[in-house]
């Protein structure tokens, strides 16, 4: 308990008096006479109901919202009055640059109408029939225990700036709460189905867990949100269509399908905040560079490690034999390049198009197409 | 927008008794109209925000259409790819023919011909674009799209050279309800 009150309430005479006279019916009524605007939101779309957007007006919106966020210090809901004495809570992010994306108020529309449920959504009994060949079955298994383990740091990590930035951003603070409850979800369905495959969890991957931990130790939420909305999720959600394409069953290609709809929406945030930085603070490109220059490296040794890259060949080339491995290398190596230049696509997008230039991976990524183009 | 799609009876519209030609703007209408019927099931889906073109190449021409989502309706069809949609899926009709004697024989598409498998490598059909944030749009709403070209088993349609899709086969449903 290392947060006190500077009142003892039961002390204090004032406090007992105004509590003692308003339960004698004796009503104090100053915050009823606080002058407030007096809003009209009503739905623009009546079909989609009343959204974030249908309350962007005056005094309450989200599009005069200044830059810097000097006025409210405290959970005070934006657009409430603030009377004195309102707590500095330190929020760690005071500046809309830092967090703001365009549509952000969208992807949390959306987010909130997409949700759904591990436990009832996927045909869990159809996959007690489905038999999988051993080695199939465990590379899907050590594959899942890979997601399992990516996506708990993905719902640690919004998680953890959740409570860090300044109450005004209100919508992204819901956002990424949505985020934190869609990786739960993936955490469960990833666990769920390598248990019901079988083989259960198999390794835990080390270079993944560094490349995890450089993730949810940003130094900064705009870092955070590179690396982990764009980047990592980017490369994820090209892994999660090369596993829908892959995935051995109906109900697997689902499960798929459901993940990949929530990491597109992340993604797209991702994509929108970068772009909202670098129109509204293009002096970070150098600090985003420096950022992506190690999470690449990360990104590197963690995708390409022995346990995550040996199940994709395997699922992809369907079994063991020399003609599956050559097969399923073929494919991975077409996943890797579409996932690489997927990510390298969006940064453009967004405003970085000389990041290829820059990038190790890019180089790494075109001498692999090369090797590609000359076995061909 | 039909109005009459989204406030008269759903199930009315459903006239499962016409057949349509394939490729052919009354196909995608067919189409809108089973999805109006089926109004619960993808609120259930959530938003349902995209537009996007269709594209069936085949000997002798090109045929395209665009359809567009809002909320949870398919609000618009159309001839042509309009010039600002999120993504165009193409591929030769053979494709689309395989694609959609699937689904009309499944009930929905199986392993082999779920959309993502379909256009993940570019194998079979393709994914046109220009903006990635557009091109994401398809896997934000994959579950969707894809029960969306799933409703297809519900219509009667034929192919140009005459033939129609093979009959449903009693299969136990790929997705859990």
């Amino acid at each position: 308990m290392s947060y006190l009150s500077t009142t003892d309430f039961a002390d204090d005479p004032a406090f007992v008096d105004r509590f003692t006279r308003n339960m004698r019916g004796d009503l104090d009524l100053s915050w009823m006479k606080v002058e407030r605007e007096r809003p009209t939101c009503r739905p623009l779309n009546e079909r989609r109901g009343l959204t974030f957007r249908d309350l962007d007006v005056d005094g309450y919106g989200f599009t005069e919202m200044p830059e810097l966020i000097r006025g409210n210090r405290s959970f005070a809901p934006r657009g409430a009055a603030m009377p004195d004495g309102l707590p500095d809570l330190q929020a760690d992010v005071n500046r809309k640059s830092d967090v703001w994306a365009y549509n952000v108020e969208g992807y949390y529309e959306e987010a909130m109408s997409r949700q759904w449920n591990t436990t009832t959504d996927i045909p869990w009994a159809d996959l007690d029939r489905a038999e999988l060949p051993e080695e199939i079955g465990k590379a899907y298994a050590q594959l899942l225990t890979f997601l399992t383990e990516v996506e708990m740091i993905a719902t640690d990590v919004p998680a953890k700036w959740m409570g860090r930035l300044n109450a005004d951003f209100f919508e992204v603070k819901n956002f990424i709460a949505t985020q934190a409850m869609d990786e739960a979800r993936h955490a469960e369905v990833f666990r769920k189905r390598a248990l019901t495959t079988g083989y259960g969890l198999m390794r835990a991957s080390l270079h993944n867990e560094h490349n995890l931990k450089f993730l949810r130790d940003a130094d900064s939420f705009a870092e955070s949100s590179l690396t982990l909305h764009l980047q990592a999720e980017g490369m994820v959600l090209t892994l999660f269509r090369f596993s829908e394409y892959i995935a051995p069953t109906e109900a697997d290609k689902k499960l798929f399908r459901l993940v990949m709809q929530d990491e597109a929406r992340h993604v797209g945030y991702g994509m929108q905040h970068l772009k909202w930085v670098m129109d509204n603070a293009p002096d970070k490109r150098e600090t985003i560079h420096r950022h992506l220059d190690e999470a690449e490296n990360f990104v590197f040794g963690a995708g390409y490690a022995t346990e995550v890259l040996e199940p994709f060949i395997i699922l992809a080339g369907k079994g063991l034999k020399k003609e599956n491995i050559e097969q399923g290398v073929r494919i991975t190596n077409a996943f890797q390049l579409k996932q690489t230049e997927e990510y390298f696509e969006r940064l453009a997008k967004c405003g970085l198009p000389e990041r290829r230039e820059r990038s190790r991976l890019w180089k790494f990524v075109e001498l692999n197409r090369q090797a590609v183009a000359n076995l061909s | 927008m039909d109005r009459a799609l989204f406030f008269g009876d759903p199930f009315a519209l459903s006239s499962p008794a016409v057949v349509v030609a394939f490729p052919s703007l009354d196909f995608f209408r067919a189409l809108q109209r089973e999805l109006a019927a089926e109004r619960e099931r993808f609120s259930r889906l959530g938003f349902f925000d995209t537009t996007f073109g269709i594209r069936v190449v085949r000997d002798g021409g090109v045929a395209e259409f665009t359809v567009a989502f809002e909320v949870f309706d398919c609000v618009r069809v159309c001839d042509g790819v309009e010039p600002d949609v999120d993504f165009v899926i193409e591929g030769p009709l053979g494709a689309w023919t395989d694609m959609l004697d699937n689904i009309h024989e499944l009930g929905a598409a199986d392993t082999a011909h779920s959309l993502n498998t379909l256009t993940h490598f570019g194998e079979s059909l393709k994914v046109r674009y220009d903006d990635p944030d557009g091109h994401d749009k398809l896997y934000r709403f994959a579950e969707s799209v894809q029960e969306w070209l799933d409703l297809s088993a519900r219509v009667d349609f034929r192919y140009p050279d005459g033939t129609t899709p093979p009959p449903r086969r009693d299969v136990p449903r790929r997705v859990a309800r």
